[in-house]
């Protein structure tokens, strides 16, 4: 790999605000892993490709709100984003079927909202 | 498509939560209106609002209403949402909120991935540092912020680099102390776990300020996470020319290593931690000389915590004038607390120094889980005090906690209810120091020790009035004559508890009564016949079979045969047992 030289680390800074995409991100830190989130992560994986879904999955570190684990933050254009809490695999499903497809937030499942 | 969403969520803990009541006469008023094509609501399973009553957020516009009632649907939906008026007597007042420059990627981007580290902005104060600032403006800058040590001594950060750069020497290092050993406290883990590349770049900030050609990471070997990410963002910064020869196509060069701390809590003294990288037994050595002057192999070393680095790049990059505008006049920025015990949210949070205890627990956090009032509230871990709820609206920061005769500590905080005994609470922080004390100077081996008997003795109802003003005296030759933090810092905890709650340690002593029924030998279990049903749950699940009893007749428990394992409380239905 190349070693950088200051105007790189600025076109790299300024490539980055490209066009949005829609994303789901899986906090993945100690805490989150602890609660299930490898599993919820591998999901989503799986389910985005089965159902050939286009909506990237990411992982990211804890956003703080350990006591509402594993969560999920999941931004899709048109709609608000907002942190789910505590999402398992019947949590996961309903966001991909609701939110991502019908674009519509699941009711009783959110912790945050980023707006 | 829907225009708008609006979020419904009951927060009134004390009442049957009428979220879904609402949320139905919601959407039928909006068909009635016909607007139900358009505006979504969702109920939420939490709004970041507490003890407001009915709570409805409507986005985009971002209006908060609090204390809704069934009757406001019609103004709301009628005036806000089809004329957009505000309707100002439900406006929520905005309360504390968190102010995110530690946290400020944690969750938002990839630890693994150093690209969308850059993409926000990451070593760009890097870049600063080496194109513009240069050593003397780059440390003037830091002066300016006024930022202090996050492990909690709340040291100058700008007096340690300026006293190793003035020293001569032909080696220079610097070490981020991750050792985070505090019961209770993580902030250190998930800034490591979830911003690994803002620790190391405020890492090489500080290398470059002072001179250093080596850095140091000391992390505790319990963090197997933390230290996986950790080495993979350091392989990254390498790969770009972030870290070895020639950083940035600048003249600077610097190294950067792991070393794992063996899980002694006091490796996370400073002399100690020295030590323990140098391969000797981890145990502390007096001060001075310190070690911005003579530290690892007595060559000036600055030793920063996780937190401490993680803002060096914000105040860079914003400068030191925005920094010092955040947080009181002696205390600038921000403080990561990680809110544990008896709350409703636990978890990290984020404030700008100045926010009080309260706000922190009741607005943030959302008071405590049992809905029970808060007795007090714990900072700064074993080496730390209580603080009464009568003194909760006092604004953090380092002065004042110390003051009430606490420390700012690391960052752990711990909220407990009326259910925490105050003579429990010292003996677990005293009892945690004595095991972690490593024995060398022996103010703190025997006193500490010492205190724990009386502790045991008061809460086992052996324990005399003397016994109060003797573990004062201890305290006191333990706080001065201690080689290390560690054995200066034991017995604030027991202090704090002596200090706000004297009558708790006396209704111990005199009448041999725990008022939080939380010390064993002191508390009784009977069974109260009029609650109980004569099911026999208690009597199967019992370990020591000390009921006696049957279905006609009633159960007893024989208190001489009686464990106290509080098994009976746990599997009774009718709480029919009481623990007193």
């Amino acid at each position: 790999m190349n070693k950088l030289t200051p105007s790189d680390l600025e076109k790299m800074h300024k490539a980055s605000s490209d066009a949005p995409k829609d994303w789901i991100k899986v906090g993945m830190s100690s805490c989150g892993i602890a609660a299930g989130a490898e599993d919820v992560f591998n999901f989503f994986i799986e389910e985005v490709k089965k159902r050939n879904l286009q909506i990237e999955i990411k992982k990211c570190g804890c956003a703080g709100a350990c006591y509402a684990e594993p969560l999920v933050e999941v931004s899709v254009s048109g709609l608000p984003s907002v942190v789910y809490g505590a999402v398992n695999k019947e949590v996961a499903t309903k966001i991909l079927e609701k939110h991502v497809i019908s674009k519509m937030l699941v009711n009783d499942c959110i912790f945050e909202v980023l707006g | 498509m829907y225009t708008k969403v609006i979020l419904v969520k009951d927060t009134d803990l004390k009442r049957e939560d009428k979220t879904r009541e609402f949320y139905t006469h919601l959407l039928d008023y909006l068909r009635v209106s016909n607007l139900h094509a358009q505006i979504q609501v969702v109920r939420v399973a939490d709004i970041g609002v507490y003890d407001q009553g009915l709570v409805l957020k409507i986005l985009p516009d971002k209006i908060v209403y609090c204390h809704v009632q069934d009757s406001d649907i019609k103004r709301i939906v009628d005036s806000t949402l089809g004329q957009g008026k505000v309707i100002d007597d439900l406006v929520f007042k905005s309360k504390a909120k968190q102010h995110r420059i530690v946290l400020r990627n944690c969750g938002k981007i990839n630890p693994e991935s150093i690209e969308e580290y850059i993409a926000c902005g990451g070593y760009l104060g890097l870049k600063k540092v080496l194109g513009e600032l240069g050593q003397q403006k780059l440390i003037e800058e830091i002066k300016i912020s006024g930022i202090r040590g996050r492990g909690g001594a709340g040291y100058p950060t700008w007096m340690k680099w300026n006293f190793a750069r003035e020293v001569e020497s032909s080696e220079k290092f610097v070490i981020c102390n991750a050792d985070e050993g505090d019961p209770g406290a993580y902030m250190d883990r998930s800034v490591l776990e979830g911003d690994p590349h803002s620790v190391i770049e405020g890492l090489i900030i500080a290398a470059f300020a002072i001179g250093a050609s080596k850095g140091y990471f000391y992390i505790r070997a319990e963090y197997p996470l933390a230290v996986e990410r950790i080495n993979k963002a350091i392989k990254q910064a390498y790969d770009y020319g972030l870290l070895g020869q020639n950083i940035l196509g600048s003249s600077f060069n610097l190294d950067l290593e792991i070393r794992l701390g063996a899980g002694a809590f006091v490796c996370g003294e400073e002399t100690a931690l020295i030590s323990s990288i140098e391969g000797k037994r981890g145990t502390p050595h007096p001060r001075p000389p310190y070690p911005s002057v003579k530290g690892l192999w007595g060559k000036p070393t600055v030793i920063n915590n996780v937190e401490t680095l993680a803002n060096i790049p914000a105040i860079v990059s914003n400068g030191g004038k925005w920094f010092a505008q955040i947080g009181t006049p002696t205390s600038k920025g921000t403080k990561v607390f990680a809110v544990t015990g008896k709350v409703k949210n636990s978890g990290l949070v984020e404030i700008a120094m100045g926010a009080t205890l309260r706000e922190i627990v009741m607005d943030i956090c959302g008071g405590t889980l049992s809905g029970k009032p808060i007795k007090a509230v714990q900072t700064g871990g074993p080496s730390g005090g209580v603080i009464p709820e009568a003194l909760l609206d006092t604004p953090v920061d380092y002065e004042n906690l110390q003051k009430l005769g606490s420390i700012m500590g690391s960052g752990g905080m711990i909220v407990m209810d009326e259910d925490d005994c105050m003579v429990d609470i010292p003996k677990f922080y005293l009892g945690f120091c004595v095991e972690e004390s490593c024995g060398k100077c022996a103010p703190c081996r025997i006193g500490g020790f010492q205190m724990l008997v009386y502790l045991n003795k008061i809460s086992e109802g052996k324990g005399r009035l003397e016994d109060l003003e003797q573990m004062r005296r201890l305290a006191q030759a333990m706080q001065k004559a201690s080689l290390c933090g560690l054995g200066q810092t034991a017995s604030n905890p027991v202090i704090s508890t002596l200090r706000y709650f004297e009558t708790e340690y006396k209704e111990h002593i005199l009448n041999k009564h725990c008022p939080a029924a939380k010390c064993n030998s002191l508390v009784t279990y009977t069974i109260m016949g009029d609650k109980c049903k004569r099911c026999g749950l208690c009597v199967t699940n019992c370990p020591v079979q000390a009921i006696s009893g049957d279905k006609e007749k009633g159960y007893l428990i024989a208190p001489e045969k009686c464990v106290k394992c509080g098994r009976c409380v746990d599997v009774c239905k009718f709480k029919a047992i009481s623990k007193k």
